[in-house]
């Protein structure tokens, strides 16, 4: 099967009357990256929570590898979904090594001693083996979000969903974690990323998804949005940002 | 105590209420040190016996009610505290039937006295049975123990549920997203930290269960306060068994606030992560030092 991946097919999505998510359209194939970006509001982390259905939908289906998220059992669908959080959302009673080895060990039934030695491998590749036994509220922000990079790795997802990742970390942070993605990208992670730092959607973005108001207003290759976006919204979102 | 000193950076006039309002309180603190301790050296010169006191006879009575009091502490708090485990999980169940009971098991044994929840269960529940054939010959220490389990498993139930509601919704969601079961997220991830977050409270309650157990001298447990209410009525003396009850009571309630110390220290995972993870985008205290965001 050559489909896309994660496929979001007319996807309508409603808090109690609020409509956010209006008839979305966004495919994404393998080992491809695609960052969205918009104002604030415009439905973009929603859209990333429909699809290891942390928010229910009211119209359309999301598909994965061609199968419906929404007609599989949710805890199998997630544990091939990573997630990484604005707001890192660590377990702050274990340390770095048991938040990234518990899932594998009580949800995959890993063996105890292999979900660890996989667990320091990971944090090994986030550039953390050192930290593996301090617990999170000794970690900077920047530590603690990489720790929860390699917690979704660990559950070794078919596609990683990024929600706003570096939104909550001091600047002189984001760096690091912008790394830790970038180096997933290049080993060709498929992933979808929410994120306000345009340098970074158009270094690390294979294609770039504008939303506005619940809608997606534009959706093309990143060199093409950022040179000359086709969309009037496009240029206007452009013009504010640059 | 430090932060104190800040507010001496502000104004004159406010530095100079400040340190009024501190000298007030120091002298209102002091002062009732004072009368409090002098009542209290005057009780001990003049209204104790001490031969009374030392005398063989009350002492192994208070120790036998003390050891008694003991077992059913130990007793009662094991179990309130695993059914106030239970009850807290059914009040955040999202089946609504569940829910609801446990909501209003809560209502009833926080809204009615544990004396009315005594006497039902002593007098009220042996007389379900025909004259004689109630099963228990000695009721009253088993129904204190229950009592006192279904009284305080009301209070941890609420604790717990606290607890519960003060663990950042994100934990959940995190936990969930790795595929974890509802279940399983709530016995991995939630309980372990609600745990932390309801250990006062619940130790709170647990202390006062100890001093609950002198309303047991109304069901006829020989407990401290019958010990005490026996020998005053003996010698008409009541200051010399008053300093054995308070002694005791005292033991009993400090030696478990040393124990909830002691599990709240054990289970402080470094700086609050929880209010990071919360306010987020503050940096971790070590990181950004001095530097104001």
């Amino acid at each position: 099967m050559t489909g896309p991946l994660v496929e979001f097919d007319g996807v309508d999505k409603s808090f109690g009357d609020t409509q956010v998510l209006y008839d979305v359209d966004v495919d994404v194939d393998e080992g491809e990256v695609v960052v969205v970006i918009g104002p604030s509001g415009s439905g973009k982390s929603t859209l990333l929570r429909c699809a290891n259905r942390l928010e229910e939908i009211q119209g359309g289906d999301i598909r994965l590898d061609g199968r419906s998220v929404i007609e599989t059992d949710v805890n199998e669908i997630r544990q091939q979904i990573g997630m990484v959080f604005q707001s890192f959302n660590l377990f702050p009673h274990k340390t770095a090594l048991e938040n990234v080895a518990l899932a594998p060990e009580k949800v995959k039934g890993e063996p105890e001693a292999e979900a660890k030695r996989a667990a320091s491998d990971l944090l090994d590749r986030v550039g953390l083996a050192d930290q593996a036994e301090s617990y999170p509220g000794a970690l900077s922000g920047g530590q603690q979000q990489r720790v929860a990079i390699a917690r979704a790795l660990a559950m070794e997802p078919r596609v990683m969903l990024f929600d706003e990742v570096t939104s909550a970390l001091d600047p002189e942070l984001v760096g690091e974690v912008l790394d830790v993605i970038e180096g997933l990208a290049a080993d060709g992670m498929t992933m979808v990323l929410v994120t306000h730092e345009m340098g970074f959607a158009r270094e690390v973005g294979d294609r770039i998804v504008l939303m506005a108001d619940g809608r997606v207003v534009e959706r093309t290759e990143t060199r093409s949005f950022f040179d000359e976006p086709s969309t009037e919204r496009g240029q206007q979102f452009l013009s504010r940002l640059l | 105590m430090a932060t104190q000193t800040e507010s001496e950076s502000s104004g004159g006039g406010v530095l100079m209420r400040d340190r009024l309002v501190k000298r007030v309180g120091e002298v209102a603190a002091g002062g009732f040190v004072l009368a409090i301790g002098g009542l209290l050296a005057w009780i001990l010169s003049t209204q104790v016996d001490y031969d009374l006191l030392a005398s063989p006879l009350i002492a192994r009575r208070f120790a036998e009610a003390f050891f008694l009091v003991i077992q059913i502490v130990v007793i009662s708090s094991l179990l309130s505290v695993s059914l106030g485990v239970l009850v807290g999980l059914g009040r955040i169940s999202t089946s609504n039937v569940t829910g609801r009971i446990a909501k209003g098991y809560v209502e009833f044994f926080r809204g009615t006295p544990l004396l009315f929840q005594l006497f039902v269960i002593y007098f009220g529940v042996p007389r379900l049975w025909a004259t004689g054939e109630f099963p228990f010959t000695d009721w009253a220490i088993p129904a204190a123990i229950i009592g006192l389990t279904l009284n305080h498993g009301a209070y941890v139930g609420e604790a717990i549920r606290g607890g519960i509601d003060a663990v950042p919704n994100g934990q959940m969601e995190a936990a969930r997203s790795l595929g974890m079961s509802r279940v399983m997220a709530l016995r991995q991830v939630v309980l372990p930290q609600a745990w932390r977050n309801a250990l006062a409270a619940i130790g709170n309650d647990q202390i006062i269960l100890v001093k609950d157990t002198s309303l047991l001298t109304v069901i006829a447990v020989p407990e401290i306060m019958s010990v005490f209410r026996n020998i005053n009525s003996n010698q008409l003396d009541p200051w010399t068994p008053l300093v054995w009850v308070c002694v005791l009571y005292l033991a009993i309630t400090m030696s478990m606030s040393q124990l909830v110390n002691g599990l709240e220290r054990r289970s402080d995972w470094g700086s609050d992560s929880r209010m990071f993870g919360r306010l987020s985008g503050l940096g971790s205290g070590d990181d950004d030092g001095g530097e104001e965001t």
